[in-house]
């Protein structure tokens, strides 16, 4: 957590720091304007000159969900499918706490990962209104906040398949496979019309997808979010109580 | 007395493989009760049920009289578990070990976990992954003990340890039996299961095959008898006494197995003028071994 935490501060500064040498960048936009598919695929729609865009191209639609994901899916899979893998999971599991308990402290200590990468990216970002970056504070903390959502929500899915199949590298491999399709889904919405139908069964599309970091994010988005989450604890639970610890 | 462990046709199969068969399993409170078995024979598989770790296909199982299935917060508050192929946190030191399982056994009272940890020149600082196998089986002794259980399973628990550490661990169970208190140990070590163990079970390719006291097991092993002539005798004449097997023979020495009444075959011997007569009941080893070594086609049939 602390190695992923400090690259974004580093790298988001960077980012930050660099919006100055591109707020004026015609050429970059017209660049990402003549191949929208490719940019799509980067996350980049609209204006990357912009602040929301060049945040979004950068930062918000690409690489801190990659490290949010990484983060989660990666602890997802160890927190109950590699622990039994490693054999420490018995210690736990002959602790006197129900099964369920276990879960919600272990869905809570990977919340706690993934707040402090995303109030790290924040602050970081925060520092970018001081390169010209104009980004309200609010829109800032939704998008924010949705991403940390969307990051839960696949480290639950995760964790939950951890729990069914006993193993790190299939609940690591469902995953991240389940996080890419859906990141590629909501990038390529908007430039393939026979994918965008599929767009509202992308968490990405729900979190960062719809352009959030400019138009905020809807009750709708928090909706869809929290509930795949809650879906994906649950699930998590039932596995893990059925699940026969080595 | 109140049974600490009892199993009633405890099965489990995994896909297609039996690993442990219509257990029927019995330990009274107060003892140290030997759990024996080759490997792959279900020792785990048992230990795992009981503990609530796995959930059996058929049977049931209560531990200090609580369902192993419904009721494993109870149970887990009140037993002390140490692994067969114990796994500690690799960055983690023993002491902080000690004290996150302590913490989350709601101890306050470290003093225990203390006295055991110089007790068994634990060594407390370094992180798990830089310690020899003995020493992190030391701390995860004082993990299964430090929170006074009314009953300890262990599973292999001197495994790694050096001589001077095992002679401390047996003085340690000693004392826990002393004090009403149960062990369930299972382990390969049959020397120390005979001199702890009050009562052993013996267990093979999934189901239980004998269950006795120590000196009950003994008592009913087969007499070994070697003989030695002045001429070759043919050992077809003691195999056709009742009770007899012969074990080995090169004409003139032959040595036996007699699970009757030795008077016939003493008869048999005493015909042919004997040089020598040997007799002594088989070791506990000889007895386990036998045990443990099985036609093959009983693990099949379990398999299949």
């Amino acid at each position: 957590m602390i190695g992923y935490s400090l690259g974004m501060a580093v790298y988001s500064i960077v980012v930050v720091a660099l919006y100055p040498a591109f707020e004026h960048s015609t050429s970059l936009d017209k660049l990402v304007q003549s191949d929208a598919t490719a940019a799509a695929l980067f996350g980049i729609t609209g204006r990357i000159s912009s602040s929301g865009g060049w945040l979004n191209a950068n930062i918000y639609a690409n690489f801190f969900p990659l490290v949010m994901l990484l983060l989660t899916v990666g602890y997802g899979a160890a927190s109950i499918a590699g622990q039994d893998e490693d054999g420490t999971l018995c210690l736990i599991a002959t602790l006197p706490v129900r099964r369920t308990r276990i879960v919600v402290q272990k869905a809570a200590a990977m919340a706690l990962q993934a707040v402090v990468l995303a109030v790290t990216v924040g602050i970081c970002v925060l520092i970018g209104r001081s390169f010209d970056l104009s980004v309200t504070l609010g829109n800032l903390t939704s998008i924010s906040i949705s991403l940390l959502l969307m990051g839960l929500a696949f480290g639950m899915i995760t964790m939950a398949v951890g729990a069914v199949a006993g193993r790190r590298g299939t609940a690591n491999g469902v995953g991240t496979a389940l996080a890419s399709a859906s990141y590629l889904v909501s990038s390529l919405a908007p430039v393939a019309s026979w994918i965008r139908p599929a767009r509202y069964a992308s968490l990405f599309y729900w979190s960062v997808g719809q352009n959030q970091i400019t138009t905020g994010v809807s009750l709708e988005d928090y909706a869809v979010l929290v509930l795949v989450g809650l879906c994906a604890a649950s699930a998590a639970v039932i596995a893990f109580g059925r699940l026969d610890v080595h | 007395m109140t049974a600490a462990i009892e199993a009633v046709g405890l099965t489990k199969i995994y896909g297609a493989t039996r690993a442990l068969v219509d257990l029927d399993l019995q330990v009274e409170e107060g003892r140290c009760f030997g759990f024996l078995g080759p490997n792959g024979a279900g020792k785990t598989t048992t230990i795992r049920l009981l503990l609530a770790l796995q959930r059996p296909s058929h049977g049931r199982a209560s531990v200090l009289g609580h369902d192993c299935q419904r009721n494993n917060v109870e149970i887990h508050q009140r037993v002390g578990y140490l692994p067969g192929d114990l796994a500690l946190y690799p960055r983690m030191t023993g002491q902080q070990h000690i004290d996150w399982f302590g913490r989350a056994r709601g101890q306050h009272d470290p003093s225990v976990a203390h006295t055991l940890a110089e007790r068994f020149d634990v060594i407390l600082d370094r992180p798990a992954k830089e310690l020899s196998t003995g020493n992190r089986q030391k701390i995860g002794l004082v993990l299964a003990f430090m929170h006074r259980p009314a009953l300890l399973v262990l599973d292999e628990p001197t495994s790694g340890l050096d001589p001077l550490m095992q002679d401390e661990f047996e003085r340690l169970v000693r004392e826990t039996v002393a004090e009403g208190r149960t062990v369930f140990l299972s382990s390969h070590e049959l020397d120390e299961v005979q001199r702890l163990a009050d009562r052993v079970a013996i267990i093979r390719s999934g189901r239980l095959v004998t269950t006795d006291t120590v000196d009950g097991l003994r008592k009913s092993a087969p007499l070994k008898v070697e003989a030695r002539f002045p001429t070759p005798v043919d050992p077809i004449l003691f195999s056709l006494v009742h009770g007899v097997s012969v074990t080995a023979s090169d004409g003139s020495r032959i040595a036996m197995e007699v699970t009757g009444a030795i008077g016939p075959v003493l008869k048999v011997i005493a015909e042919h003028d004997p040089l020598d007569v040997i007799s002594r009941h088989a070791d506990l080893d000889e007895l386990f071994l036998d045990f443990y070594r099985e036609s093959t086609s009983t693990e099949r049939a379990d398999a299949g």
